[in-house]
């Protein structure tokens, strides 16, 4: 979020801080990883430094213009140093009283204070304008970090997390961070700066006086600490709960149908208050904590005050010092102590920010799909034979899905996978589009283990349409052309015309370029599937895999899209699942497969014969 | 903003006090220059050591209590905002679960979760900043001003000249600010939303190998959503040190009218050391206010967003607190009377045309038509997910519109085309039918699904988590758990729409016959393509386009309904000749 971040001067700093409090308590989101996760790790405390160290490095193309906002700083503080100076000066000049005010040096020192202002003004300006560049590029280039990573990790990643507690550290958590680095990127260097100017100015004008107001350092140190250990374990507490919430927000919002349509709403109402509780209470407390800094900060503030102004009483009295430099000594006593509480309070506010760092390079840190061996080749062209040996597979460690699968499917030849639900059908497919690994024996295309060729290759010669739909938002020609981004249109009008698709297309407001909704309303299941069939279709894959790819189309619709279908699948090695024999039964082979292994293998007419499991499931559906 | 009165009135109160608190901290503020002009007056420029002491005694009394107030208020305005929060974000949460289906339909769902979540944020953060500063920043500013005034009535010229300046730029500030925080927000909205799209879709996305296409995607909405907050942050720097620099400019003509009137004898210098600070004061408390400004039309913005949800009506009156509400009496006797459907309104193109039928309890209605013929629009009226346009469905000679939808949604049980589950055990998923169901109904509701015996297979069986979506069950499975959902409900009304057409043919067989069993009489809705599905029926509907076009027995049908024919010999064509002749 877009904060006020430094304004270099000296004399915003305490607005800013008092501002700050509040946006350091803001809810944001690490729930730990979704269910089934890695339990354990997310009390674990993590390291403060590693984590801002890390956060540096994103910092790298920013370096130049940091190097220019701190130049202005430098001069900034410089100048503004210069103020109370003058001011003291200024008071000097009337110390006299009537008829005896200097009015020479008067008005020499108020034309340098115009101009140190004007500057002040200008390298406030030139300051704010450059960080709100740097901050907003550094979290954009953090969330793209975050975006390209997920790019790169496997599918059981996804497959084991809540999609709102993900959101939420793209969103939530990176915001903290942004936050946290606009508003104290500025005041770090600001604040290092004023603490060594005044520091200075305060030894030249007074040793003496210097000393009695350091009785403040330690104390500031202590509460720091004390604060800070509290405000970083809820801090990071909270922005795990708001991941939580977040998690439970999508889902519900998702699966509104399934709400309504069981009255579930007050449970999911009391579901989310609880959670909705729980971060408050979190939240409440982190903000509690870290809000004690500022007013303790300011009784220190004055302790010091007070010191200086007794010390420099009894100096006065003894004529060891004159008013003006008392006046002069208690600004920059306040400057002293003012970039001191504001490093102390940058430092709360950092708290946040790293609770959000740490939970965005928790993901960062999640082991990616494993990388192509050094040695991978590129599948090109490939003939499309597809050797599966000894293939065993589980999804956990305790629960084997597959058991051994063993079957060879010629280049160009159809083979149907038929059996009970939860047989391992889709997990035959997953193997083979390398969703998943298999975890025992292998599999071969045109003679070489998948897992040495490129990912990236292989998978492009796959066209998948799978049993759950998908479609982005967007028009119906650019889901079309998703496969083949250079489609031409008459390209996809073909494909759409192909899979069945063109007919209900054209009668769409916009046809082709109608938009595409995720609630429903415009497009059924069966033309939701017709359209991922299009999709497989204008792909042009060598290995076609059509998992239930018809199961939501009527039969009369997917009679008239199956010569279609058997042209699209002439010539390229296909994998058809399917519940509809009608669909399957022209297969060149059938697998059975019933409690992951392969119960039977032959084609239609053979497996009749045998009178086994395949003749079975086809007299059930006997009319 | 009415939708807001009801927190102000609420937490009015405690807000008030925390506002007390502040005033003691902001007086505690206020009176520590004087303090400082009489150590420096009476005390150092007199050598008065005693009054040094004194005074300075005082100004650390002084700051105490008000670091006492400040941190009573802290604890005060912490839990004020934390629970205004998340009463908003309840209330909103609420208010979307209530949302009818249409309502709903007209956001994008990634909006309603940043809404529910950033927009909630930043108006609690805004309140939390009021609470903290805000009033502290206004009285500080009066305060000063008087303090000042009282000093010098004739130095403070300079203030009425330069606080009227000052405040005409913060208004401008937040004429120029709101828009371009909206168009944040906005942004977000989208970001919010390819992110998810990308999550939801993952699997076509690696399947397709479209790694580049999605980052692009997600590149120019970040791009955008950068540039949105750099314009918004920028508009800060250029506000701020304006504001900084017109009062120091205060400053120095103070100074200077200090000097000449120092000079005549009217002033001391104590007093202009004292008018300095108290101009510095006022500076910070100006400062801070443009801040908070800043804060408020960010919180403006989201506010906007919020009420726009809150002030959803809902024109279906699910809950008819207006009209009389009815009591659903007796089973389900279903009748659709001429109904038309178009989710446009009337005016819109129409999904179904004049649609009329009727089933009785114990009786089973089949409907079968080809692909976006309006099947699933059908049966989704019937719980009132959406109203019809034209016509009326009666239960049991009720119009349901005249019933309470919640009431309604109470006797019946729908198992949707497309499985949605939620994370969570399996066990919690199937009592979403009925929540309070004991652990052998769940079973039952189970068996009855054919979805005991997988179940039991998994190693913490009942209490095996689903993941996100349901991903780690697969197609077949998913439909069962949301079968055994459905019937655990005992519900007078059953619809399943589509809802086996991943399973194999002897699983589908063995759920029917559970069903029949069970549900004497329950009047019973069954979507399906295959026609051994459709077969056994009482009256089996064949739709196509939006209309009728067949209605009867399967033999009936069979003789004079084309489209049934047609229906028929695309499934019969392959698989029973086959049979036959195996």
């Amino acid at each position: 979020m877009p904060q006020p971040n430094g304004s270099g001067t000296n004399n915003s700093s305490e607005a800013r801080q008092e501002v700050n409090v509040p946006m350091a308590g803001r809810p944001g989101g690490p729930g730990g990883p979704g269910f089934g996760g890695r339990g354990g790790q997310k009390q674990k405390p993590k390291n403060f430094r590693a984590t801002l160290f890390r956060l540096w490095g994103y910092l790298s193309g920013e370096r130049k213009q940091l190097a220019m906002v701190f130049g202005f700083i430098l001069i900034d503080s410089a100048i503004m140093l210069s103020g109370p100076y003058l001011i003291g000066v200024a008071v000097n000049a009337m110390v006299g009283g009537q008829d005896a005010v200097d009015f020479n040096l008067l008005h020499m020192v108020l034309i340098a204070l115009v101009a140190a202002y004007m500057a002040d003004a200008s390298l406030s300006f030139l300051q704010g304008w450059m960080m709100a560049g740097i901050s907003q590029r550094i979290v954009s280039r953090l969330r793209r970090t975050l975006f390209e990573k997920l790019q790169r990790l496997p599918l059981v990643y996804f497959d084991t997390r809540r999609h709102g507690e993900l959101m939420s550290r793209l969103s939530n958590d990176i915001d903290n961070v942004s936050t946290s680095v606009s508003q104290t990127a500025a005041q770090l260097m600001s604040g290092s700066i004023a603490l060594l100017g005044s520091l200075i100015m305060m030894i030249v004008l007074s040793p003496l006086l210097t000393l009695a107001s350091l009785i403040t350092v330690p104390l500031v140190y202590l509460l720091a600490k004390t604060i800070t250990k509290r405000t970083s374990a809820l801090f990071k507490n909270q922005q795990a709960q708001l991941g939580r919430l977040n998690g439970q927000i999508e889902e519900t919002i998702t699966g509104f149908q399934v709400v309504k349509a069981f009255n579930y709403e007050e449970t999911t109402i009391a579901d989310f208050r609880k959670d909705n509780d729980e971060l408050r209470k979190v939240s409440t407390n982190a903000q509690i904590w870290s809000g004690f800094m500022m007013p303790l900060l300011s009784v220190i503030n004055n302790v010091g005050f007070a010191a200086v102004a007794i010390t420099g009483g009894i100096l006065a009295v003894k004529g060891m010092i004159t008013v003006g430099v008392i006046a002069s000594f208690l600004s920059y006593s306040r400057q002293f102590v003012r970039p001191m509480m504001d490093l102390a309070n940058t430092y709360n506010i950092l708290q946040s920010g790293i609770a959000g760092a740490e939970r965005v390079f928790e993901v960062l840190d999640e082991q990616e799909e494993t990388e192509d061996k050094p040695a991978a080749i590129k599948l090109s062209n490939p003939k499309g034979e597809v050797v599966f040996e000894n293939v065993k597979f589980g999804y956990r460690s305790d629960v084997q899905i597959l058991k051994g699968i063993s079957f060879k499917a010629e280049a160009g030849s159809s083979t149907a996978l038929v059996g009970p639900t939860g047989a391992g059908k889709t997990t035959v497919i997953n193997m083979l589009s390398r969703f998943y690994d298999v975890t025992g024996g292998r599999i071969l295309i045109d003679g070489i283990d998948i897992r040495d060729y490129t990912r990236d290759s292989l998978r492009r010669a796959f066209g998948i349409v799978l049993q759950d739909t998908y479609l982005f938002s967007g028009t119906v020609k650019d889901n079309l052309k998703y496969g083949k981004p250079d489609a031409s249109d008459e390209e996809i009008r073909n494909a759409a015309r192909m899979a069945g698709a063109d007919g209900f297309i054209r009668r769409l407001p916009q046809q082709y370029d109608q938009p595409l909704t995720e609630n429903g309303g415009n497009l059924s299941q069966g033309q939701r599937q017709l359209l991922a069939i299009a999709r497989a279709i204008l792909a042009e894959p060598s290995i076609l895999i059509l998992d239930e790819a018809t199961s939501s189309i009527d039969t009369r619709t997917e009679l008239r899209i199956q010569e279609a279908m058997l042209q699209m699948m002439e010539g390229r090695t296909s994998f058809i699942i399917a519940h509809r024999l009608s669909t399957i039964q022209n297969a060149d082979t059938i697998l059975v497969i019933d409690k992951g292994i392969i119960a039977e293998q032959g084609s239609h007419d053979e497996l009749m014969e045998r009178e086994g499991i395949y003749y079975g499931m086809h007299r059930n559906l006997t009319v | 903003m009415q939708h807001m009165m009801k927190y102000v009135r609420k937490y009015g109160l405690l807000f008030t006090f925390s506002v007390l608190l502040v005033s003691i901290e902001a007086l505690a503020d206020l009176l520590q220059p004087t303090m400082m002009s009489h150590i420096v007056d009476e005390g150092v420029a007199a050598k008065q050591m005693d009054k040094v002491l004194h005074f300075g005694g005082w100004m650390l009394l002084i700051t105490l209590g008000g670091a006492l107030a400040a941190s009573g208020r802290n604890i005060v305005s912490s839990m004020v905002s934390q629970r205004f929060g998340a009463e908003l974000r309840q209330d909103l949460f609420e208010k979307i679960q209530g949302l009818s289906f249409e309502s709903v339909d007209r956001y994008d769902r990634a909006s309603l979760v940043t809404r529910l979540t950033n927009d909630v944020t930043q108006v609690q953060n805004f309140v939390n900043g009021m609470m903290r500063i805000f009033v502290k920043a206004p009285m500080l500013c009066v305060g000063g001003f008087v303090m000042a005034f009282r000093l010098n009535p004739y130095l403070s010229i300079v203030l009425m000249i330069v606080i009227p300046i000052v405040g005409l730029m913060i208004v401008l500030n937040m004429k120029v600010g709101l828009p371009l925080f909206l168009k944040v927000q906005n942004a977000l909205d989208r970001l919010n939303g390819v992110m998810r799209e990308y999550l939801s879709g993952v699997r076509v996305v690696k399947a397709f190998n479209r790694f580049d296409l999605e980052v692009d995607k997600f590149n120019g909405i970040n791009k955008q959503y950068e540039a949105r907050s750099i314009s918004a942050q920028r508009l800060m720097a250029v506000f701020s040190p304006g504001v900084t620099l017109t009062m120091n400019i205060g400053i120095v003509a103070v100074i200077w009218l200090g000097g000449i009137r120092v000079n005549n004898g009217h002033t001391q210098v104590g007093h202009i050391i004292a008018f300095v600070n108290y101009m510095t004061q006022i500076l910070f408390s100006l400062t801070t206010m443009t801040m908070i400004f800043n804060m408020f039309v960010r919180a403006k913005a989201s506010t906007g967003r919020i009420i726009q949800v809150l002030a959803e009506t809902n024109p279906m009156t699910e809950h008819a607190s207006q009209a009389p509400v009815k009591e659903l009496e007796g089973k389900g006797t279903i009748e659709f009377d001429d109904v038309t459907f178009s989710y446009e309104g009337p005016d819109g193109e129409p999904v179904l045309k004049s649609i009329s039928f009727s089933c009785k309890p114990g009786e089973t209605l089949a409907i079968i038509g080809s692909t976006g013929s309006g099947k699933s629009t059908l049966v989704n009226l019937i719980p009132r997910f959406y109203d019809v346009t034209g016509g009326a469905i009666r239960i049991n000679g009720m119009n349901i519109r005249d019933l309470d939808a919640h009431q309604l949604r109470e006797r019946i049980a729908i198992v949707p085309q497309k499985s949605v589950l939620f994370t969570g055990p399996v066990i919690d998923n199937i009592r979403i039918g009925k929540q309070d169901a004991e652990m052998d109904e769940v079973v039952k509701a189970a068996r009855m699904a054919s979805a005991h015996a997988f179940i039991s297979e998994l190693p913490e069986r009942y209490n095996t988590l689903i993941g996100q979506g349901g991903v780690n069950f697969s197609g077949g499975q998913k439909q069962r758990i949301s079968i055994a959902r459905a019937l655990i409900r005992k519900p007078d009304i059953l619809i399943l729409d589509d809802c086996t057409s991943a399973l194999d043919s002897a699983t589908e067989a063995s759920i029917k016959r559970a069903i029949n069993d069970y549900a004497k009489d329950v009047t019973c809705l069954l979507i399906a393509q295959r026609i051994s599905s459709v077969k056994d029926a009482n009256t089996i509907i064949v739709m196509d386009d939006g209309e009728i076009v067949g209605m009867g027995s399967h033999d009936s049908l069979l003789k004079d309904c084309r489209v049934y024919q047609e229906i028929y010999r695309s499934q019969i064509g392959k698989e029973v000749d086959n049979h036959a002749s195996a």
